[in-house]
């Protein structure tokens, strides 16, 4: 108790900042020496040369080439993120409605029965999830035999290995991603913030579009990225309700380290890094003065 | 400043019209008896205060008023017209929030405008506003700034200009100066009041501050457990506490446990501390009764053995010993003990001209007129 009270003074700041670098240091050590490292070999990787059978390490820009020119790769690319926009605005769309509800729920029990329901999908693996859905989405499965019994539907709706197959799965599984960080800044938010607007004026609709909604804006956009970037970089999903006919630059990752070919898959890291990088800095930029007007009070 | 939104729109001859009344309003939550059986008349114009202890109901009266609650049972008029469930939107009321509810997103001018941009208000009409009430509020070249720049006094401001900006027949403030450290809210209180004067609209002021509704209110409403103890001027609640805890609640005051000995037409004879003690004619003392007398601590006045003999309207006596001073600045306190074991508090000013030591023997004495009987 002595020692330390003694010592407390003349620490000072410098004292801290050797404290804080020796509880942080190993961690950010850990993950910077991976990352690099990771980083390293697979940019080594992308310029070795493939032969067919086997990589050799003779510096090449073949698969760069490769990668760039053969249109099949653009065409990979944009359905990704086609289906990752997808993907992600649906969350959205449900997400938000879904995230402002819970907060309305006044009865504890059914707050947790909510958060139980919402994050569900986390608690399964996802290749039962994918399954799951398979059963339910297939030509004899669920939905199409309660449309066919409707007589919504003459014919069975194609439901799987499609785009759509996947993006209903995806949402499914990113739902959770969506909701919590949106549910994290409307809970924070003051409330007294809408009954002042009401005093002030302002109907239901109002109250939200002028103060919920561009208060809970930095929720929503975390939410959007978040989900945004797990949807780029999922793999289980679009292989099993894919069925080989939609093809992301995961799956294609996978398949060229299965046929050997390194270099190529090493570009397309490098592409799907690059590319989530890209399209998230760049979004920061479009919406610094947005982000910057709601959360610097904090 | 012009005519408010809706008052225009009540009936034309409303000149006793209070502006707030509630009629025998109560208010439960679940099992909770908030508020029980208020009836209050607040009128036009007024400095109007809700007093008491957190939870005595005084916030849930105001929110009632604004619409943020609807009463459980009786009703509450605005300006004559039945406003039990018009919702806070639509009416002519606007509130200042205990801990502000500035908009963090908007800036100032944003702020300000909240409520005229929602009246579909001209923009230059808003502008000419705005601009007008933060020069009102000493806010003026604040408009572009952020919430978080403005200290806790500017905020304050801000919270008073966006409600005053709308005219509402009536301006609720729920605590708004609580946060503010004691030379600051001073001064609030007497910019509050001065507003007041200005805009004359009727203020409802709730606070557990009783300096605060002293200095500010026409009129208190001292609540206690969801009811009103006492109405009237401040004045009359210090000066004339009818019960036991509104003298206790304002200031601080002497309670000298008693007996009624004989109810005169003008005075009534107390025994309280060992001695026969004279006060002012209260009805319901009948001979017998058990009663407390209430002095305030500055209405005692202290004679030492040296002293000049005090004018014969002091006509209430005391031997006491000190049992402890306090100097306070403005005053001194005097902690006395009377031989039937009963504590005094006594203030005198700090005139610079004599400290009566501990343990030193003095004569307690006030006038009759100076003490309440409270029979409760």
């Amino acid at each position: 108790m002595t020692v330390a009270a003694a010592s407390r003074p003349a620490r000072g700041a410098r004292g801290q900042t050797l404290v804080l670098a020796g509880l942080l240091g190993p961690a950010v050590a850990f993950i910077v020496a991976l990352l690099l490292t990771a980083l390293g070999v697979l940019f080594i990787n992308s310029v070795y040369h493939f032969t067919g059978t086997q990589v050799q390490p003779r510096i090449t820009l073949e698969a760069y080439r490769r990668f760039f020119t053969d249109s099949f790769y653009a065409n990979v690319v944009w359905q990704e993120v086609r289906l990752a926009v997808v993907t992600t605005a649906l969350c959205l769309a449900i997400g938000y409605p879904t995230a402002y509800a819970i907060t309305k729920i006044r009865t504890p029990g059914w707050v947790i029965a909510a958060y139980i329901v919402i994050f569900s999908p986390l608690l399964t693996s996802s290749i039962v999830r994918a399954y799951g859905w398979l059963v339910i989405l297939a030509r004899g499965g669920l939905v199409n035999w309660v449309l066919a019994d409707l007589h919504l539907i003459g014919a069975p709706v194609r439901l799987i290995y499609n785009f759509t197959g996947v993006t209903i799965a995806l949402v499914h599984v990113l739902l959770p991603f969506t909701v919590f960080p949106i549910l994290a800044v409307l809970l924070r938010m003051d409330p007294t913030l809408r009954e002042a607007a009401s005093d002030l004026g302002a109907t239901r609709l109002h109250t939200f579009l002028r103060v919920t909604w561009p208060l809970s804006f930095p929720g929503l956009y975390a939410a959007a990225q978040l989900t945004f970037v797990l949807a780029m970089n999922a793999y289980v999903t679009p292989q099993l309700l894919g069925g080989g006919r939609i093809q992301v630059l995961p799956l294609l990752i996978y398949g060229n380290i299965s046929d050997l070919n390194w270099p190529l898959a090493a570009v397309e890291a490098i592409a799907l890094i690059g590319l989530v990088w890209a399209i998230t800095l760049s979004s920061n930029l479009l919406f610094r003065r947005r982000l910057a007007a709601t959360t610097e009070h904090e | 400043m012009e005519a408010p939104r809706t008052r225009a729109r009540t009936a034309p001859d409303t000149a006793d019209q209070p502006a707030v009344e509630l009629r025998r309003v109560h208010k439960r939550f679940g099992k909770v008896h908030a508020v029980r059986d208020v009836s209050l008349s607040i009128r036009e114009n007024e400095f109007f205060s809700l007093l008491g202890p957190s939870g005595c109901g005084k916030t849930t009266v105001l929110r009632m008023i604004s619409g943020f609650e609807t009463p459980t049972e009786g009703e509450l008029y605005l300006e004559g017209r039945l406003a039990n469930t018009i919702p806070p939107y639509r009416r002519d009321t606007n509130l200042i929030f205990q801990h502000l509810a500035l908009f963090p997103h908007l800036d100032v001018y944003d702020n300000i405008a909240f409520g005229l941009r929602l009246r579909r208000l001209g923009r230059d009409e808003i502008r000419r506003k705005v601009l007008e009430i933060l020069d009102l509020v000493h806010l003026g070249g604040y408009e572009s700034r952020r919430i978080h720049q403005l200290s806790g006094g500017q905020k304050q401001r801000v919270a008073i200009a966006r409600a005053l900006v709308n005219q509402p027949a009536v301006l609720l403030l729920d605590e708004p100066l609580g946060a503010l450290d004691l030379r600051l809210r001073v001064q609030m209180q007497v910019e509050l009041k001065e507003i007041q004067h200005r805009v004359g609209t009727t203020f409802v002021y709730v606070t557990h501050d009783q300096t605060e509704a002293l200095t500010m209110s026409d009129r208190i409403a001292v609540m206690r457990d969801g009811m009103v103890e006492q109405l009237g001027t401040g004045r009359d609640v210090y000066e004339r506490p009818r019960t036991r805890f509104v003298a206790m609640f304002l200031g601080d005051s002497n309670l000298l446990i008693g007996q009624v000995e004989a109810r005169e037409e003008s005075r009534t004879i107390v025994r309280a501390a060992g001695h026969v003690l004279i006060a002012p004619a209260e009805e319901t003392a009948t001979p017998g009764t058990a009663v407390y007398l209430c002095v305030r601590p500055e209405r005692l006045r202290l004679v030492g053995p040296d002293d000049a003999p005090l004018p014969a309207s002091y006509e209430n006596r005391i031997r006491a010993q000190v049992r402890d001073v306090t100097f306070k600045g403005a005053f001194i306190e005097y902690r006395l003990a009377t031989p039937s074991d009963d504590t005094l508090i006594a203030q005198a000013h700090a005139d610079g001209t004599r400290v009566i030591e501990r343990g030193g023997s003095v004569v307690v004495a006030w006038r009759a007129p100076d003490g309440v009987v409270l029979t409760e």
